[in-house]
């Protein structure tokens, strides 16, 4: 058992985390024979950390729906009972294909404003903890020490930030995949835009 | 099939990502990672998932050291509020936001700063955008009925959007600046008195202090207000060209037209630490003109070498023009 590599986390976290708010969408309008979609969710990770490699994944977003889909009828085969009208309808090529837009840069902005929001919302001690940890790049032992708190309190403080986020992510970020209205976001996403964007030679 | 949750095993998922960003798993801890992961397929999912979405979380580092996030707050509202109610339960964090939404919808402060040579826009949750220009800073408190900020050095351009029930309040030093909406721009640099500069609309200029009717002043006008606790303000129309050269900053670029060489030199040691050194007095008095990189002295520096026969040296952290 080899657990998880960073590498393939750090890919899941780009190409398959921010089509999360739609696949659950998406999912929530099939016919999934009693299975929660949450399960299916984590099957889903589980089978693409399965996959031996990634690198021949050219769309990610249809990718991870066709793997859940194929959960799904996984466990529809499995109950045997299940009549025919229960197979979910096998609409997941319909999925518009994510080609690299000239806006993909304004969507990782805009992205890292909705970060910076969801960090927002932490409860108190949870927010400065994972600021602390985050965005100033203390490690935990460190942030334990400025707050003089113990480290395995920081390390619960973290852990909550991760799943209350993972959680706002998930309800909340459904238009990550796709732009949003164009006048707000234009004005998020100039906040960091000039310093990083200032001509050099 | 264990007969856990999926929430259960996203908690614990939770914990072990929080764990391994403290520090990398060894020993006995490793053999219980295993074997947790070992339980359930969905265990593995859960934590590649909750371990994507933690080193996601890594390009927070993006937002810099001024990020706060107090004050932060809502300031664009990302996550429709109804639909996380309606998400409903699953977590705490949907009573938290209950909470911490009412102060967030009608205040907003923070304090934002630049570097030499840097410019940075700002957008305020009512819609205004503030651009700062090199070496500066402001100190933003919105209330209900009146949004303030205050310019505590450097330049500032503001976009301000139309709420006439909330006006929009510049202060910079004793003297306070008043809209209702409009383009602006304040510049407080050390002692040199305030300037006002209007792009379009209309703004009232006055001592908060002082017991001075306002002074009106409207677009493609300036405003000067001295900063020696006198309530003198003298208002001007500027031409709409060097309205133009004053927000040139705004694209990067200092624009001059006829200035000295000694008074060009000091506007770029404003964006950059190369101090540009004029060997030659009567060098010093050349007047120039073109528009520039700010953030470039060497190119400018060899720029006008070139024009007024002159050669420019470069040295450690300075470029000496001479003849």
């Amino acid at each position: 058992m080899t657990g998880v590599s960073d590498e393939r986390a750090i890919w899941l976290g780009r190409h398959v985390l921010p089509h999360e708010p739609a696949l659950r969408n998406w999912l929530r309008h099939r016919r999934l024979g009693g299975l929660d979609i949450d399960d299916i969710i984590q099957e889903t990770y589980a089978r693409l950390v399965a996959a031996e490699s990634v690198a021949h994944v050219h769309d990610p977003k249809s990718y991870a729906f066709q793997i859940a889909g194929s959960v799904v009828i996984d466990h529809l085969r499995r109950l045997k009972v299940v009549s025919i009208s229960q197979l979910p309808d096998l609409d997941y090529l319909e999925v518009v294909s994510d080609a690299p837009s000239p806006e993909r840069q304004v969507i990782d902005r805009d992205e890292l404003m909705r970060l910076a929001d969801m960090i927002a919302r932490l409860p108190g001690k949870v927010r400065e903890v994972f600021t602390l940890r985050r965005v100033y790049g203390l490690s935990q032992r460190e942030v334990a020490e400025k707050l003089g708190l113990a480290e395995s309190t920081v390390e619960k403080h973290m852990a909550k930030g991760f799943l209350i986020m993972l959680e706002l992510f998930q309800h909340g970020g459904k238009e990550l995949s796709q732009p949003s209205n164009p006048t707000p976001a234009k004005l998020r996403t100039r906040i960091f835009d000039v310093t990083k964007d200032r001509p050099s030679d | 099939m264990s007969q856990k949750t999926a929430h259960q095993i996203d908690t614990e998922a939770a914990d072990w990502a929080a764990r391994i960003d403290r520090a990398p798993l060894a020993g006995e801890q490793e053999q219980q990672f295993h074997a947790w992961l070992a339980e359930d397929v969905r265990c593995v999912g859960a934590y590649a998932r909750m371990r994507a979405f933690a080193l996601t979380t890594e390009r927070a580092r993006a937002l810099g050291p001024d990020f706060d996030p107090a004050a932060f707050g809502a300031s664009v509202s990302l996550f429709p509020r109804r639909r996380l109610l309606q998400a409903g339960g699953a977590i705490a964090a949907t009573a938290l936001i209950g909470v911490g939404a009412a102060w967030q919808i009608l205040r907003q402060r923070g304090r934002f700063t630049t570097g030499k040579g840097e410019t940075k826009v700002v957008a305020l949750k009512d819609g205004s955008v503030v651009t700062l220009n090199t070496s500066s800073e402001i100190q933003v408190s919105y209330s209900e009925d009146l949004r303030s900020v205050e310019l505590i050095r450097g330049e500032a351009l503001f976009d301000v959007a139309k709420n006439r029930a909330r006006p929009f309040v510049v202060a910079a030093g004793d003297t306070s600046v008043r809209v209702v909406g409009t383009s602006f721009s304040v510049r407080r640099i050390d002692t040199a008195p305030i300037q006002v500069l209007v792009r379009e609309g209309v703004v009232e200029v006055f001592k908060p202090a002082q017991d001075t009717k306002p002074v009106r002043i409207s677009a493609n006008s300036m405003a000067v207000a001295q900063t020696d606790n006198t309530a003198a303000i003298t208002a001007m129309p500027i031409p709409a060209v060097q309205m133009h050269r004053q927000m040139a900053w705004q694209s990067g670029q200092i624009a001059f037209e006829g200035e000295t060489l000694a008074q060009a030199a000091a506007e770029f040691a404003r964006y950059s630490d190369t101090k540009i050194v004029i060997d030659d007095p009567a060098l010093a008095r050349e007047e120039i003109a073109g528009l520039f990189k700010a953030t470039d002295p060497i190119g400018f520096a060899q720029t006008i070498a070139l024009s007024l026969n002159a050669h420019a040296r470069i040295g450690e952290g300075e470029v000496r023009l001479a003849r």
